[in-house]
């Protein structure tokens, strides 16, 4: 599909480019494109875990004393933890997760945060986002790849709403809902009428309007030229998480060159109850990601694709009066995949010196960014990040 | 420096901007009432709703058999009040204080409670009292149980509800510390409700309770002020602080003026919040009477509610079938406004974020659904660019010229026009 998608390229981004004043990274696409075929070789899947997971909760300290102490309700018991190493463990409801940590293929960033750390879920999400902990950036750390790459269909969100981590300078990426219904539909006898709707010239909000839908258009062609040679190869959890997870891996079979693909699944908000809440949400985490991989798998696709996961910030170490956790700092970043080294990243949390009740960050987590994209996608993480940042060696 | 009046008398034209964005859009008759009116007079008519409800609503909230099918029935019946209500000012208003004091049905899942908070954003729509909607909203069982003060005790303070106080309901990030946090939090100690916990409660009305045991009395400092603090103080006082005036200046500018306020227009409708001592009604007044509301055209990208509202009250109101409009206020959410369920506590952020591909698709299924597809209502007339564009003549007339009355309206309904305000 390679030369089908070249010519798409060509014809979708430079047309647009010429007649509408597109973003200058749209007009690249084409160039680009024709000169280095086979971009889109590797996939990153990026899995943000919205409202604040709980990292002690997740990757357990289970030898530690002091974990028990502060959470005497919502602690993971010993005998409940899923050993990985002498005193590190899994909360049980990542037991699907099992397979790929024997295997190597799981790995656990420790400590992982960023300078000043805010405790406002928006904030700091924003940090993640635009990988700027000074707030100053608007554009996602992937809306940059994207322009870096120069590809408006380089990297989509799987859901409903884009996340600012998709933004570039003055576009969003694409989001895909279903990739089932991703396909315009006109009334009879309208094709022309339409195309020369978006065409008019415009200007403001409204040239925007136009822009994004004549995007669109070109996106939907892209995706439904190439999904239907995907077929399942594993069962995935019911649930809006698993669906978008499989249409992540339906659009990676179907070659659509997708670099990175983005999935969140919400809820970790958990100020009161935590224990019930977080326990469903680690098992819809595990479970689909489970199902994500042996799919890939059976797609002959294991060594293409990895995925990590990050949250805008662990909890407080201490439990709260209703058996929640309040906003914290650090926490744990996962990733996974055959390209990942597996283990523990990073030493365990020191929880005799905290920071504001806060485990205190050690690894700031622009430096795992830092590997995937040097590592796995082959860009110069230095202009995406904004500076040089070292980070584990996370990335087989 | 109050903002300054529009000195001319309403056009057609002004009024149908002013339409598109106190009443998600109106009919040409409707507009044309509104010509040669002067602009603070239409305001404060507008502005003067009563508490009367659209009537023959088919959605009745207390009838349902499950917690679920609760909570569907509300926002069916909200939908309702905002295609067909007689005050689309006041639903609106209380669409944007729903995203200003957000709560969510994934949490709240009782109906008496969805019912008092939604009663709550209508009756102080345009408050005259910002600092007492705000205590009202935060006595509210909804609102306790969605950022868990009703689980905040004496000696084990839950955070959630004192922080969002700050950053996303009163003064904004900036002017507070995690001190400012914690300290509300201890004022805020022994708020809670009786009665509609449970799945099985879900129809069993609930009511603020405040236990003395449970609250914490000690000295604190909150915002520079010290004293036994009580949660009415510290209510008051983040309600109170100035940064608050701009704050919420501002999320009135983003919802009535442009996606991209102005600041010193924000600027100038936080003094006369400040000055008025948190009036609303005030600030709307001055707004929708000036020279910026009326110079600010097509600045806002109408939301899946606003675009579905505005759809149809564009087209005069035809009759929906009640399973329609069940399955209008699940595409909003598909769309990315689930009344009641913003994404997060922030809300929603809207303009630009409104638009993604996904949300163009559906857009256009349901203008489809709408004009040309097999169900689409009847309507009496055919409504006029005035109505369907804000402007005496079409901008789209070079494209739809020669296509039937249906595919007219469905091209213009999906236009980047129709869907600015």
């Amino acid at each position: 599909m390679t030369v089908d998608r070249r010519d798409f390229l060509k014809y979708s981004a430079l047309a647009v480019a010429a007649t509408s004043g597109m973003p200058g990274f749209l007009a690249r696409a084409a160039a680009q494109a024709a000169s280095t075929p086979g971009t889109g070789g590797k996939t990153l899947v990026v899995i943000q875990l919205t409202g604040g997971n709980d990292g002690l909760n997740t990757l357990v300290p289970y030898s530690n004393g002091a974990y028990y102490a502060a959470r005497p309700n919502i602690a993971i018991p010993k005998k409940d933890v899923l050993t990985l190493t002498d005193d590190l463990g899994m909360h049980p409801s990542l037991k699907p997760l099992m397979p790929l940590w024997e295997s190597g293929h799981l790995a656990w960033m420790e400590n992982v945060g960023y300078p000043n750390p805010n405790r406002s879920h928006f904030a700091s999400m924003a940090i993640w986002h635009t990988a700027d902990p000074t707030q100053a950036q608007a554009e996602g750390w992937i809306g940059q790849v994207a322009e870096k790459i120069g590809d408006p269909f380089c990297a989509s969100n799987l859901g409903g709403t884009t996340p600012q981590a998709l933004r570039a300078s003055d576009f969003s990426l694409p989001s895909i809902d279903r990739v089932d219904g991703f396909q315009v539909r006109l009334p009879a006898g309208l094709d022309g009428a339409f195309e020369r709707l978006l065409n008019l010239p415009r200007e403001g909000e409204a040239d925007y309007l136009g822009r994004a839908a004549r995007q669109m258009v070109a996106n939907t062609r892209e995706v439904q030229a190439n999904v239907a040679k995907y077929r399942p190869g594993a069962k995935y959890p019911e649930g809006r998480f698993g669906l978008n997870l499989q249409d992540a891996a339906r659009l990676i079979a179907a070659g659509t060159g997708q670099r990175v693909l983005y999935v969140s699944l919400g809820g970790f908000d958990t100020h009161a109850g935590q224990r019930a809440d977080q326990d469903e949400l680690l098992a819809t985490l595990a479970s689909g990601l489970a199902a994500f991989q042996t799919d890939l798998e059976a797609q002959g696709l294991a060594d293409r694709v990895i995925v990590m996961g990050f949250s805008e910030f662990g909890r407080r170490v201490a439990e709260n009066a209703s058996a929640g956790t309040d906003h914290g700092q650090g926490s744990v970043m996962f990733a996974l995949g055959g390209g990942v080294k597996g283990g523990v990243h990073g030493d365990s949390p020191d929880l005799e010196n905290l920071a504001d009740g806060d485990i205190r960050y050690k690894q700031d987590f622009r430096g795992v960014y830092a590997g995937a994209l040097t590592k796995w996608l082959g860009l110069d993480a230095r202009d995406i990040l904004r500076g040089d940042f070292a980070g584990p060696e996370w990335v087989a | 420096m109050p903002l300054p009046p529009l000195s001319r008398k309403l056009t057609a034209e002004d009024a149908a901007h002013l339409l598109r964005r106190t009443a998600f859009g109106a009919t040409d008759a409707q507009i044309r009432a509104l010509a040669n009116r002067p602009a603070r007079e239409v305001a404060r008519d507008l502005l003067s709703f009563g508490d009367d409800r659209a009537p023959g609503n088919p959605f009745d909230p207390s009838s349902a058999a499950t917690p679920g099918a609760g909570i569907q029935l509300t926002r069916a019946a909200w939908l309702f009040e905002l295609l067909y209500g007689p005050h689309p000012l006041r639903e609106l208003l209380a669409l944007t204080w729903s995203n200003h004091f957000v709560i969510g049905t994934d949490k709240v899942r009782n109906v008496p409670m969805l019912a008092g908070y939604l009663g709550l954003l209508r009756r102080h729509a345009a408050t005259t009292d910002f600092a007492r909607f705000t205590l009202e909203v935060a006595q509210s069982p909804a609102m306790l149980r969605y950022l868990d003060n009703d689980q905040n005790r004496k000696g084990r303070p839950n955070e959630n509800f004192s922080r969002e106080l700050l950053e996303l309901f009163t003064t904004g990030i900036g002017p507070y510390t995690e001190t400012d946090v914690r300290e509300g939090a201890r004022a805020l100690t022994g708020w809670t409700f009786d009665g509609g916990r449970g799945n099985q409660n879900f129809l069993q009305d609930a009511r603020f309770v405040f236990r003395p045991g449970q609250h914490d009395t000690g000295r604190k400092t909150y915002l520079g002020q010290s004293g036994n603090l009580s949660g009415e103080d510290v209510i008051r006082i983040a309600a109170g602080h100035p940064a608050t005036a701009t704050f919420v200046a501002r999320k009135l500018h983003r919802a009535l003026v442009a996606d991209g306020p102005d600041s010193a227009a924000v600027a100038a409708s936080a003094e006369t919040f400040r000055r008025t001592n948190g009036n609303i009604r005030a600030v709307l007044e001055e707004l929708l009477a000036s020279e910026h509301f009326y110079s600010r055209r097509a600045a806002i990208i109408r939301g899946p509610v606003a675009f579905l509202v505005g759809a149809v009250r564009t087209l005069g109101q035809p009759k929906l079938e009640a399973k329609q409009i069940l399955a209008l206020s699940q595409t909003a959410g598909r769309m990315g406004q689930l009344l009641l369920e913003p994404d997060t506590v922030k809300g929603w952020d809207g303009g630009r974020e409104w638009i993604n591909d996904t949300t163009l698709l559906l857009r256009m299924q349901v203008a489809a659904s709408l004009t040309t597809g097999g169900t689409a209502p009847k309507l009496d007339a055919q409504p006029s660019d005035l109505a369907l564009l804000g402007t005496e003549r079409s901008p789209l007339a070079a494209v739809t010229g020669g296509l039937n009355p249906k595919q007219r309206l469905y091209l213009t309904l999906i236009s980047p026009e129709f869907g600015l305000a």
